[in-house]
């Protein structure tokens, strides 16, 4: 456990991106709230308040998980690959850690201490956000933003999030491990390549699809899975006076936690995701130098 | 008492090439061994194996584990220096000291920073500003605090200046190098480590040709250089290699008759360079 924590430590010693990317794009976001143009006759007045505030929260939050998830599968691709690269390799495993504590470190930063990171920059950046909205336009808007009910609702669906696809991605995330455990070079070519020659070889030789599926579903079904599609209509709000545009007024509502966690894909996927984490331990024991 | 290293027909295959042909040796504590081979004999293989980052076959033990398999225990009672320049160059000095504190349980932290403090480096620079020498010092640094049984050194001084190589082996020698202790070591500049060694291994094409003590290589080799006029009779005294040198051949024999020997002209022991060389070409130069 220790060293555990000594090599994730070491990961934020490596590769200080971990934090300074979304330090930036928390900047970044603050700065346009502090000196941004703020257009309060271009939002219909009937909006209420509270969509306003889940909008804001939802906007910050997907914009940090977007750049998160491009991140942390470079880091995943990057991470075996650049200490054999420079050879470094070679003074960690003069150290009593074993391949396997090793590659689960890597795993544990991709999949759960990064996110964490980015969820707390997230948090604070919509504070910061929040209270400079306000100040700045309180005259129209008073309170509007500040809704505690939905700001906690915002912490529960990151915690969902990052809980949920850990385990989605985990094959995702071990292929990558492999990769970079194995390529000798151009790791991201060689992450991108197999599956694609493969799916290739599929349509040519047999004409089928069920690769692609596969792949397809596993990348972009994630939220199919983990969210409802139609959560009823106590999660809804009308935006207005028109009945039919309606906006989310809850987050609670749409998370999908017992199909996420009831379905065969969910498990199976985890599954592929064990044995590609022990194939890239053994490739981890094995190959020490480019 | 079992020897710290000890192999058995350990064999290396790299698809059709042999780096190690069924090489059989041993490493008694408190030794220092010099490995010695040319370039390409499977020095660097030997030690990947006994050092657990190469599978291997045939059988192989060392501080009774098997490496391989068992590297993270290993580590415990062995360290290696693979090559000065390897570690990252994103560390800073402090940071590398926390970290093999956090990590190594027999890792004395004060003697590290007293081996550092020794130097002029400040604990706050990353690796990347360093010279080749300081890297040396700071990575020599961090293996010396650590109270391993054995210490492995891979081409130790590969690169370094003149100044830098003899502060890395007076380090050794002087601060490192007790009775609890054992070094391995890997060099092709045999003369360098040659006053340090106790023993030597010999390797050349995978297989270990000479495994023998300094004080026996003392007792049982000889080199007599003789004129042209008494070189047959020095050949009939059956040496195993000749060099011809200013005019003189010098013959090189294994347990000669030194009597005799001393008849034909002046007799002088071998250095390991010299015999390193008589052993590796075969019969003549």
């Amino acid at each position: 456990m220790n060293t555990t924590i000594w090599l994730v430590r070491r990961e934020f010693w490596e590769n200080r991106a971990i934090w300074m990317i979304p330090a930036v794009i928390g900047a970044l976001m603050i700065l346009i709230a502090l000196f941004g143009r703020i257009d309060l006759m271009s939002i219909p007045s009937q909006v209420p308040s509270r969509t306003l505030g889940g909008g804001l929260l939802l906007a910050v939050a997907a914009t940090f998980f977007v750049v998160l998830s491009v991140y942390s599968s470079w880091y995943l691709v990057d991470c075996l690959y650049a200490d054999r690269k420079d050879r470094s390799v070679l003074f960690w495993k003069s150290l009593p850690i074993s391949d396997t504590i090793t590659v689960i470190s890597k795993l544990l930063t991709a999949l759960v201490v990064i996110p964490l990171v980015y969820f707390a920059a997230a948090d604070i950046t919509t504070v910061m956000m929040a209270f400079v909205v306000s100040v700045r336009a309180s005259a129209s808007l008073g309170g509007a933003l500040w809704h505690v009910d939905l700001w906690l609702q915002l912490q529960v669906l990151w915690l969902y999030m990052i809980v949920t696809t850990a385990i989605w991605y985990l094959p995702v995330a071990a292929y990558l491990l492999v990769v970079s455990a194995w390529a000798r070079r151009a790791v991201m070519l060689w992450s991108i390549l197999p599956p694609f020659a493969l799916l290739l070889a599929e349509h040519w030789f047999l004409g089928t699809h069920v690769l692609g599926d596969q792949i397809a579903k596993r990348l972009f079904g994630f939220s199919r899975i983990a969210f409802h599609a139609d959560p009823g209509g106590a999660s809804w709000a009308a935006a207005g006076a028109d009945e039919a545009m309606r906006m989310p007024s809850g987050i609670w509502g749409f998370l999908n936690a017992y199909g996420f966690f009831s379905s065969p894909a969910t498990w199976i996927g985890a599954a592929l995701g064990a044995v590609l984490i022990a194939a890239a331990i053994q490739l981890r024991m094995r190959r020490t130098e480019i | 008492m079992t020897s710290l290293i000890e192999a058995r027909d350990l064999t290396k295959r790299y698809g059709a090439h042999v780096a190690l042909d069924r090489a059989n040796f041993s490493v008694e504590a408190g030794r220092i061994v010099g490995l010695i081979g040319p370039n390409g004999a499977g020095k660097t293989t030997a030690l990947r194996a006994i050092l657990g980052l190469t599978a291997y076959e045939g059988r192989l033990k060392v501080l009774e584990r098997e490496p391989f398999r068992e590297r993270a225990l290993l580590m415990h009672d062995a360290c290696f220096i693979a090559d000065v320049a390897v570690l990252p160059a994103w560390l800073r000095v402090d940071h590398a000291v926390d970290f093999v504190a956090g990590v190594h349980p027999r890792f004395r932290r004060d003697r590290a920073l007293a081996l550092l403090a020794k130097t002029d480096i400040g604990g706050s620079r990353r690796l990347r500003e360093l010279s080749k020498g300081m890297k040396t010092q700071v990575h020599l640094a961090l293996t010396m605090a650590i109270d391993a049984k054995l210490l492995v050194l891979d081409e130790p001084t590969l690169g370094l200046d003149i100044l830098a190589r003899r502060a890395f082996y007076d380090a050794l020698v002087n601060d490192y190098m007790d009775e609890t202790r054992t070094i391995l070591i890997t060099t092709h500049q045999v003369e360098e480590v040659e006053n340090l060694l106790t023993d030597v291994l010999f390797i050349d094409r995978g297989r270990i040709v000479l495994d023998s003590s300094l004080d026996d290589i003392a007792s049982r080799y000889a080199a007599v250089a003789v004129a042209a006029d008494k070189l047959e009779a020095a050949r009939a005294e059956k040496p195993f290699h000749e060099r011809r040198m200013l005019g003189k051949v010098v013959l090189y024999y294994e347990r000669p008759d030194l009597d005799r020997l001393a008849a034909l002209g002046e007799v002088h022991s071998l250095s390991v360079a010299d015999l390193f060389v008589a052993k590796l070409s075969g019969g003549a130069e």
